[in-house]
């Protein structure tokens, strides 16, 4: 502790640190280690907060001078859905945990900090998580207006539809349904709920709802819907409470009957 | 001008994809390919019927061992003088139980259970049902094995039904085994009812989830129950040492009538003998 006392600007705290221990690598392709940070303890602060500690003194608790640690992140409000990573081994939004939750119940215990699981990872915490972006596009989440002339007002929406609609509009694509779910992993390339939820959003969209069947031929191909074991991790960790059990169960029946339609008419 | 630095990683897709042919990661929905929608309802829906529905009949019919050896012959006689029994047997019991074991298994290797870091109640069920499933597959090999393909045959002799399984029964590592099997076949149909109910979009909403949950529990329990006293009725000291056969031989093919005639060394002229 000695050298670190030289190191470490002292902060005018209560006093009270918190050990943060960070699993790092350096370059995709690199071998992660962990580097251990004590950082100075102040009421109401997230896991955000904490990493800016360690950006303003990256320093760890051997002495040793290190980089910022590099993670996704924009709104810091849990909605832009980029700092998902491992907080003491859960997925969760660095910028909503909160260290007072994290610290166990005599306050003192250490944070562990780890990219996801189930993506590459590009640096430290942050990680490649474009296999979500390429779900929807593949089951075209999306509802299609874009011509070369005005296409005129939207169809009129019942408040009934729109209520059942929001809940599904509120994700923020963080992929930790998918890091959750047991059945989202190399073995099986599960499309994972959060891309289910949305084909389900689009296809209840008055305009979007002439790719439907689209969706849901496409959500029948490997790794769709037919994957899901419903262990329902995802409904239980999504950060926005999205009902994304329910949509699964919703698309499972749709995709059922539309490939028992195509199974005669086709 | 120079050309400008990249300000970010080189994309997933372009970066991997165009050298190696393959992301990294997890890979994205191979959109409308492939059969295993098809083969996974299959699954889904073999467990349910003929397998699950041949679970409660078999379960029934071996409750019947309760009234005792000639009526538990007389229900196996029942069961193997329906029509196209055989080929009832092998389309509706063996080759789906087959199916869904082999596809089971292949669909409980290829999941990465994490109920130690997410211990919650559905993750849980997710565990138990693939713990369930292996149990129930070792258990049926031997079964179907030592009841059905090796000992006495129980089509031509249904009246030796009954020592048969108390046979088995007697031998207290086979009991064990058959009450732990019991527990976890029927736990593996009952949470199956409500997976397929969740699955197919027949209760879709939380509410009518977790009612289901109870009616599954509810048909669970009750057909555990009837199993466990099912198979009491085999240990029980009421039948103790039943006879080796309570009934003459049900040859395949065309049965001749029993003969009338009586038996050499019987007193009575109207009991037949035991005819073999």
């Amino acid at each position: 502790m000695a050298a670190a006392e030289v190191t470490t600007p002292k902060h005018p705290a209560s006093g009270r640190t918190i050990t943060v221990k960070v699993k790092r690598q350096r370059t995709p392709d690199a071998a992660a280690v962990t580097e251990t940070f004590a950082i100075p303890y102040r009421p109401n602060m997230n896991i955000t907060s904490v990493l800016g500690e360690i950006a303003l003194n990256p320093t760890t608790t051997e002495g040793k001078g290190t980089t910022p640690i590099a993670y996704d992140a924009n709104c810091l409000e849990e909605i832009c859905g980029s700092c998902a990573m491992l907080i003491n081994g859960k997925a969760m939004m660095a910028c909503s945990a909160l260290v007072d939750k994290l610290t166990g119940p005599d306050g003192n215990g250490a944070i562990t900090l780890a990219p996801l699981s189930k993506f590459p990872v590009v640096r430290d915490l942050a990680v490649d998580r474009s296999v979500l972006f390429e779900n929807l596009k593949r089951v075209k989440a999306w509802v299609p207006v874009d011509g070369t002339y005005d296409l005129g007002p939207a169809p009129r929406q019942f408040p009934q539809v729109q209520e059942q609609r929001y809940p599904l509009s509120n994700c923020i694509s963080c992929t930790i349904c998918m890091e959750v779910c047991p059945q989202f992993n190399d073995a099986t390339g599960f499309v994972g709920a959060a891309t289910i939820a949305q084909a389900k959003l689009f296809n209840m969209d008055p305009s979007g709802a002439v790719l439907k069947e689209e969706r849901l031929r496409a959500l029948a191909g490997g790794g769709g819907v037919q994957e899901c074991s419903f262990a329902q991790n995802c409904v239980q960790a999504c950060p926005k409470q999205l009902p994304l059990t329910e949509a699964i169960s919703d698309m499972g029946r749709d995709v059922f009957v539309q490939q028992v339609k195509d199974f005669f008419r086709r | 001008m120079a050309a400008a630095a990249p300000v970010a990683p080189p994309d997933n897709a372009q970066a991997s994809g165009q050298q190696t042919g393959k992301r990294k990661g997890v890979q994205p929905l191979r959109a409308g390919e492939g059969h295993s929608f098809l083969l996974r309802r299959l699954h889904s829906l073999s467990g349910i019927v003929p397998i699950g529905a041949f679970l409660v009949e078999h379960i029934v019919s071996n409750f019947e061992a309760v009234n005792g050896p000639l009526a538990y012959a007389q229900q196996v006689k029942f069961l193997n003088g329906l029509p196209l029994v055989r080929v009832l047997e092998w389309a509706f019991i063996f080759i789906p139980l087959a199916y869904h074991a082999l596809y089971g298994v292949y669909i409980g290797l290829r999941g990465r259970g994490n109920v130690n870091v997410y211990p919650w109640a559905g993750n849980w069920g997710y565990f138990t049902q693939r713990i369930t499933g292996y149990i129930a597959f070792a258990y049926i090999i031997q079964h179907v094995w030592r009841q059905r393909f090796s000992g006495v045959s129980l089509p031509e002799h249904p009246g030796a039904a009954f020592h048969k399984v108390q046979v088995e029964l007697h031998n207290p590592w086979m009991l064990a085994i058959y009450v732990i099997a019991m527990i976890a076949t029927c736990w593996h149909f009952a949470y199956g009812i409500w997976l397929f109910a969740a699955k197919w979009g027949i209760t879709p909403g939380n509410k009518a989830r977790k009612q289901f949950g109870y009616v599954c529990a509810a048909v669970g329990t009750g057909l555990c129950v009837l199993g466990l006293i099912g198979m009491y009725a085999f240990i029980s000291p009421k039948y103790a040492n039943a006879p080796d056969d309570v009934m003459p031989a049900q040859p395949a093919g065309i049965v001749l009538p029993a003969p009338t005639t009586a038996a050499p060394g019987t007193t009575n002229p109207k009991q037949l003998g035991e005819v073999r």
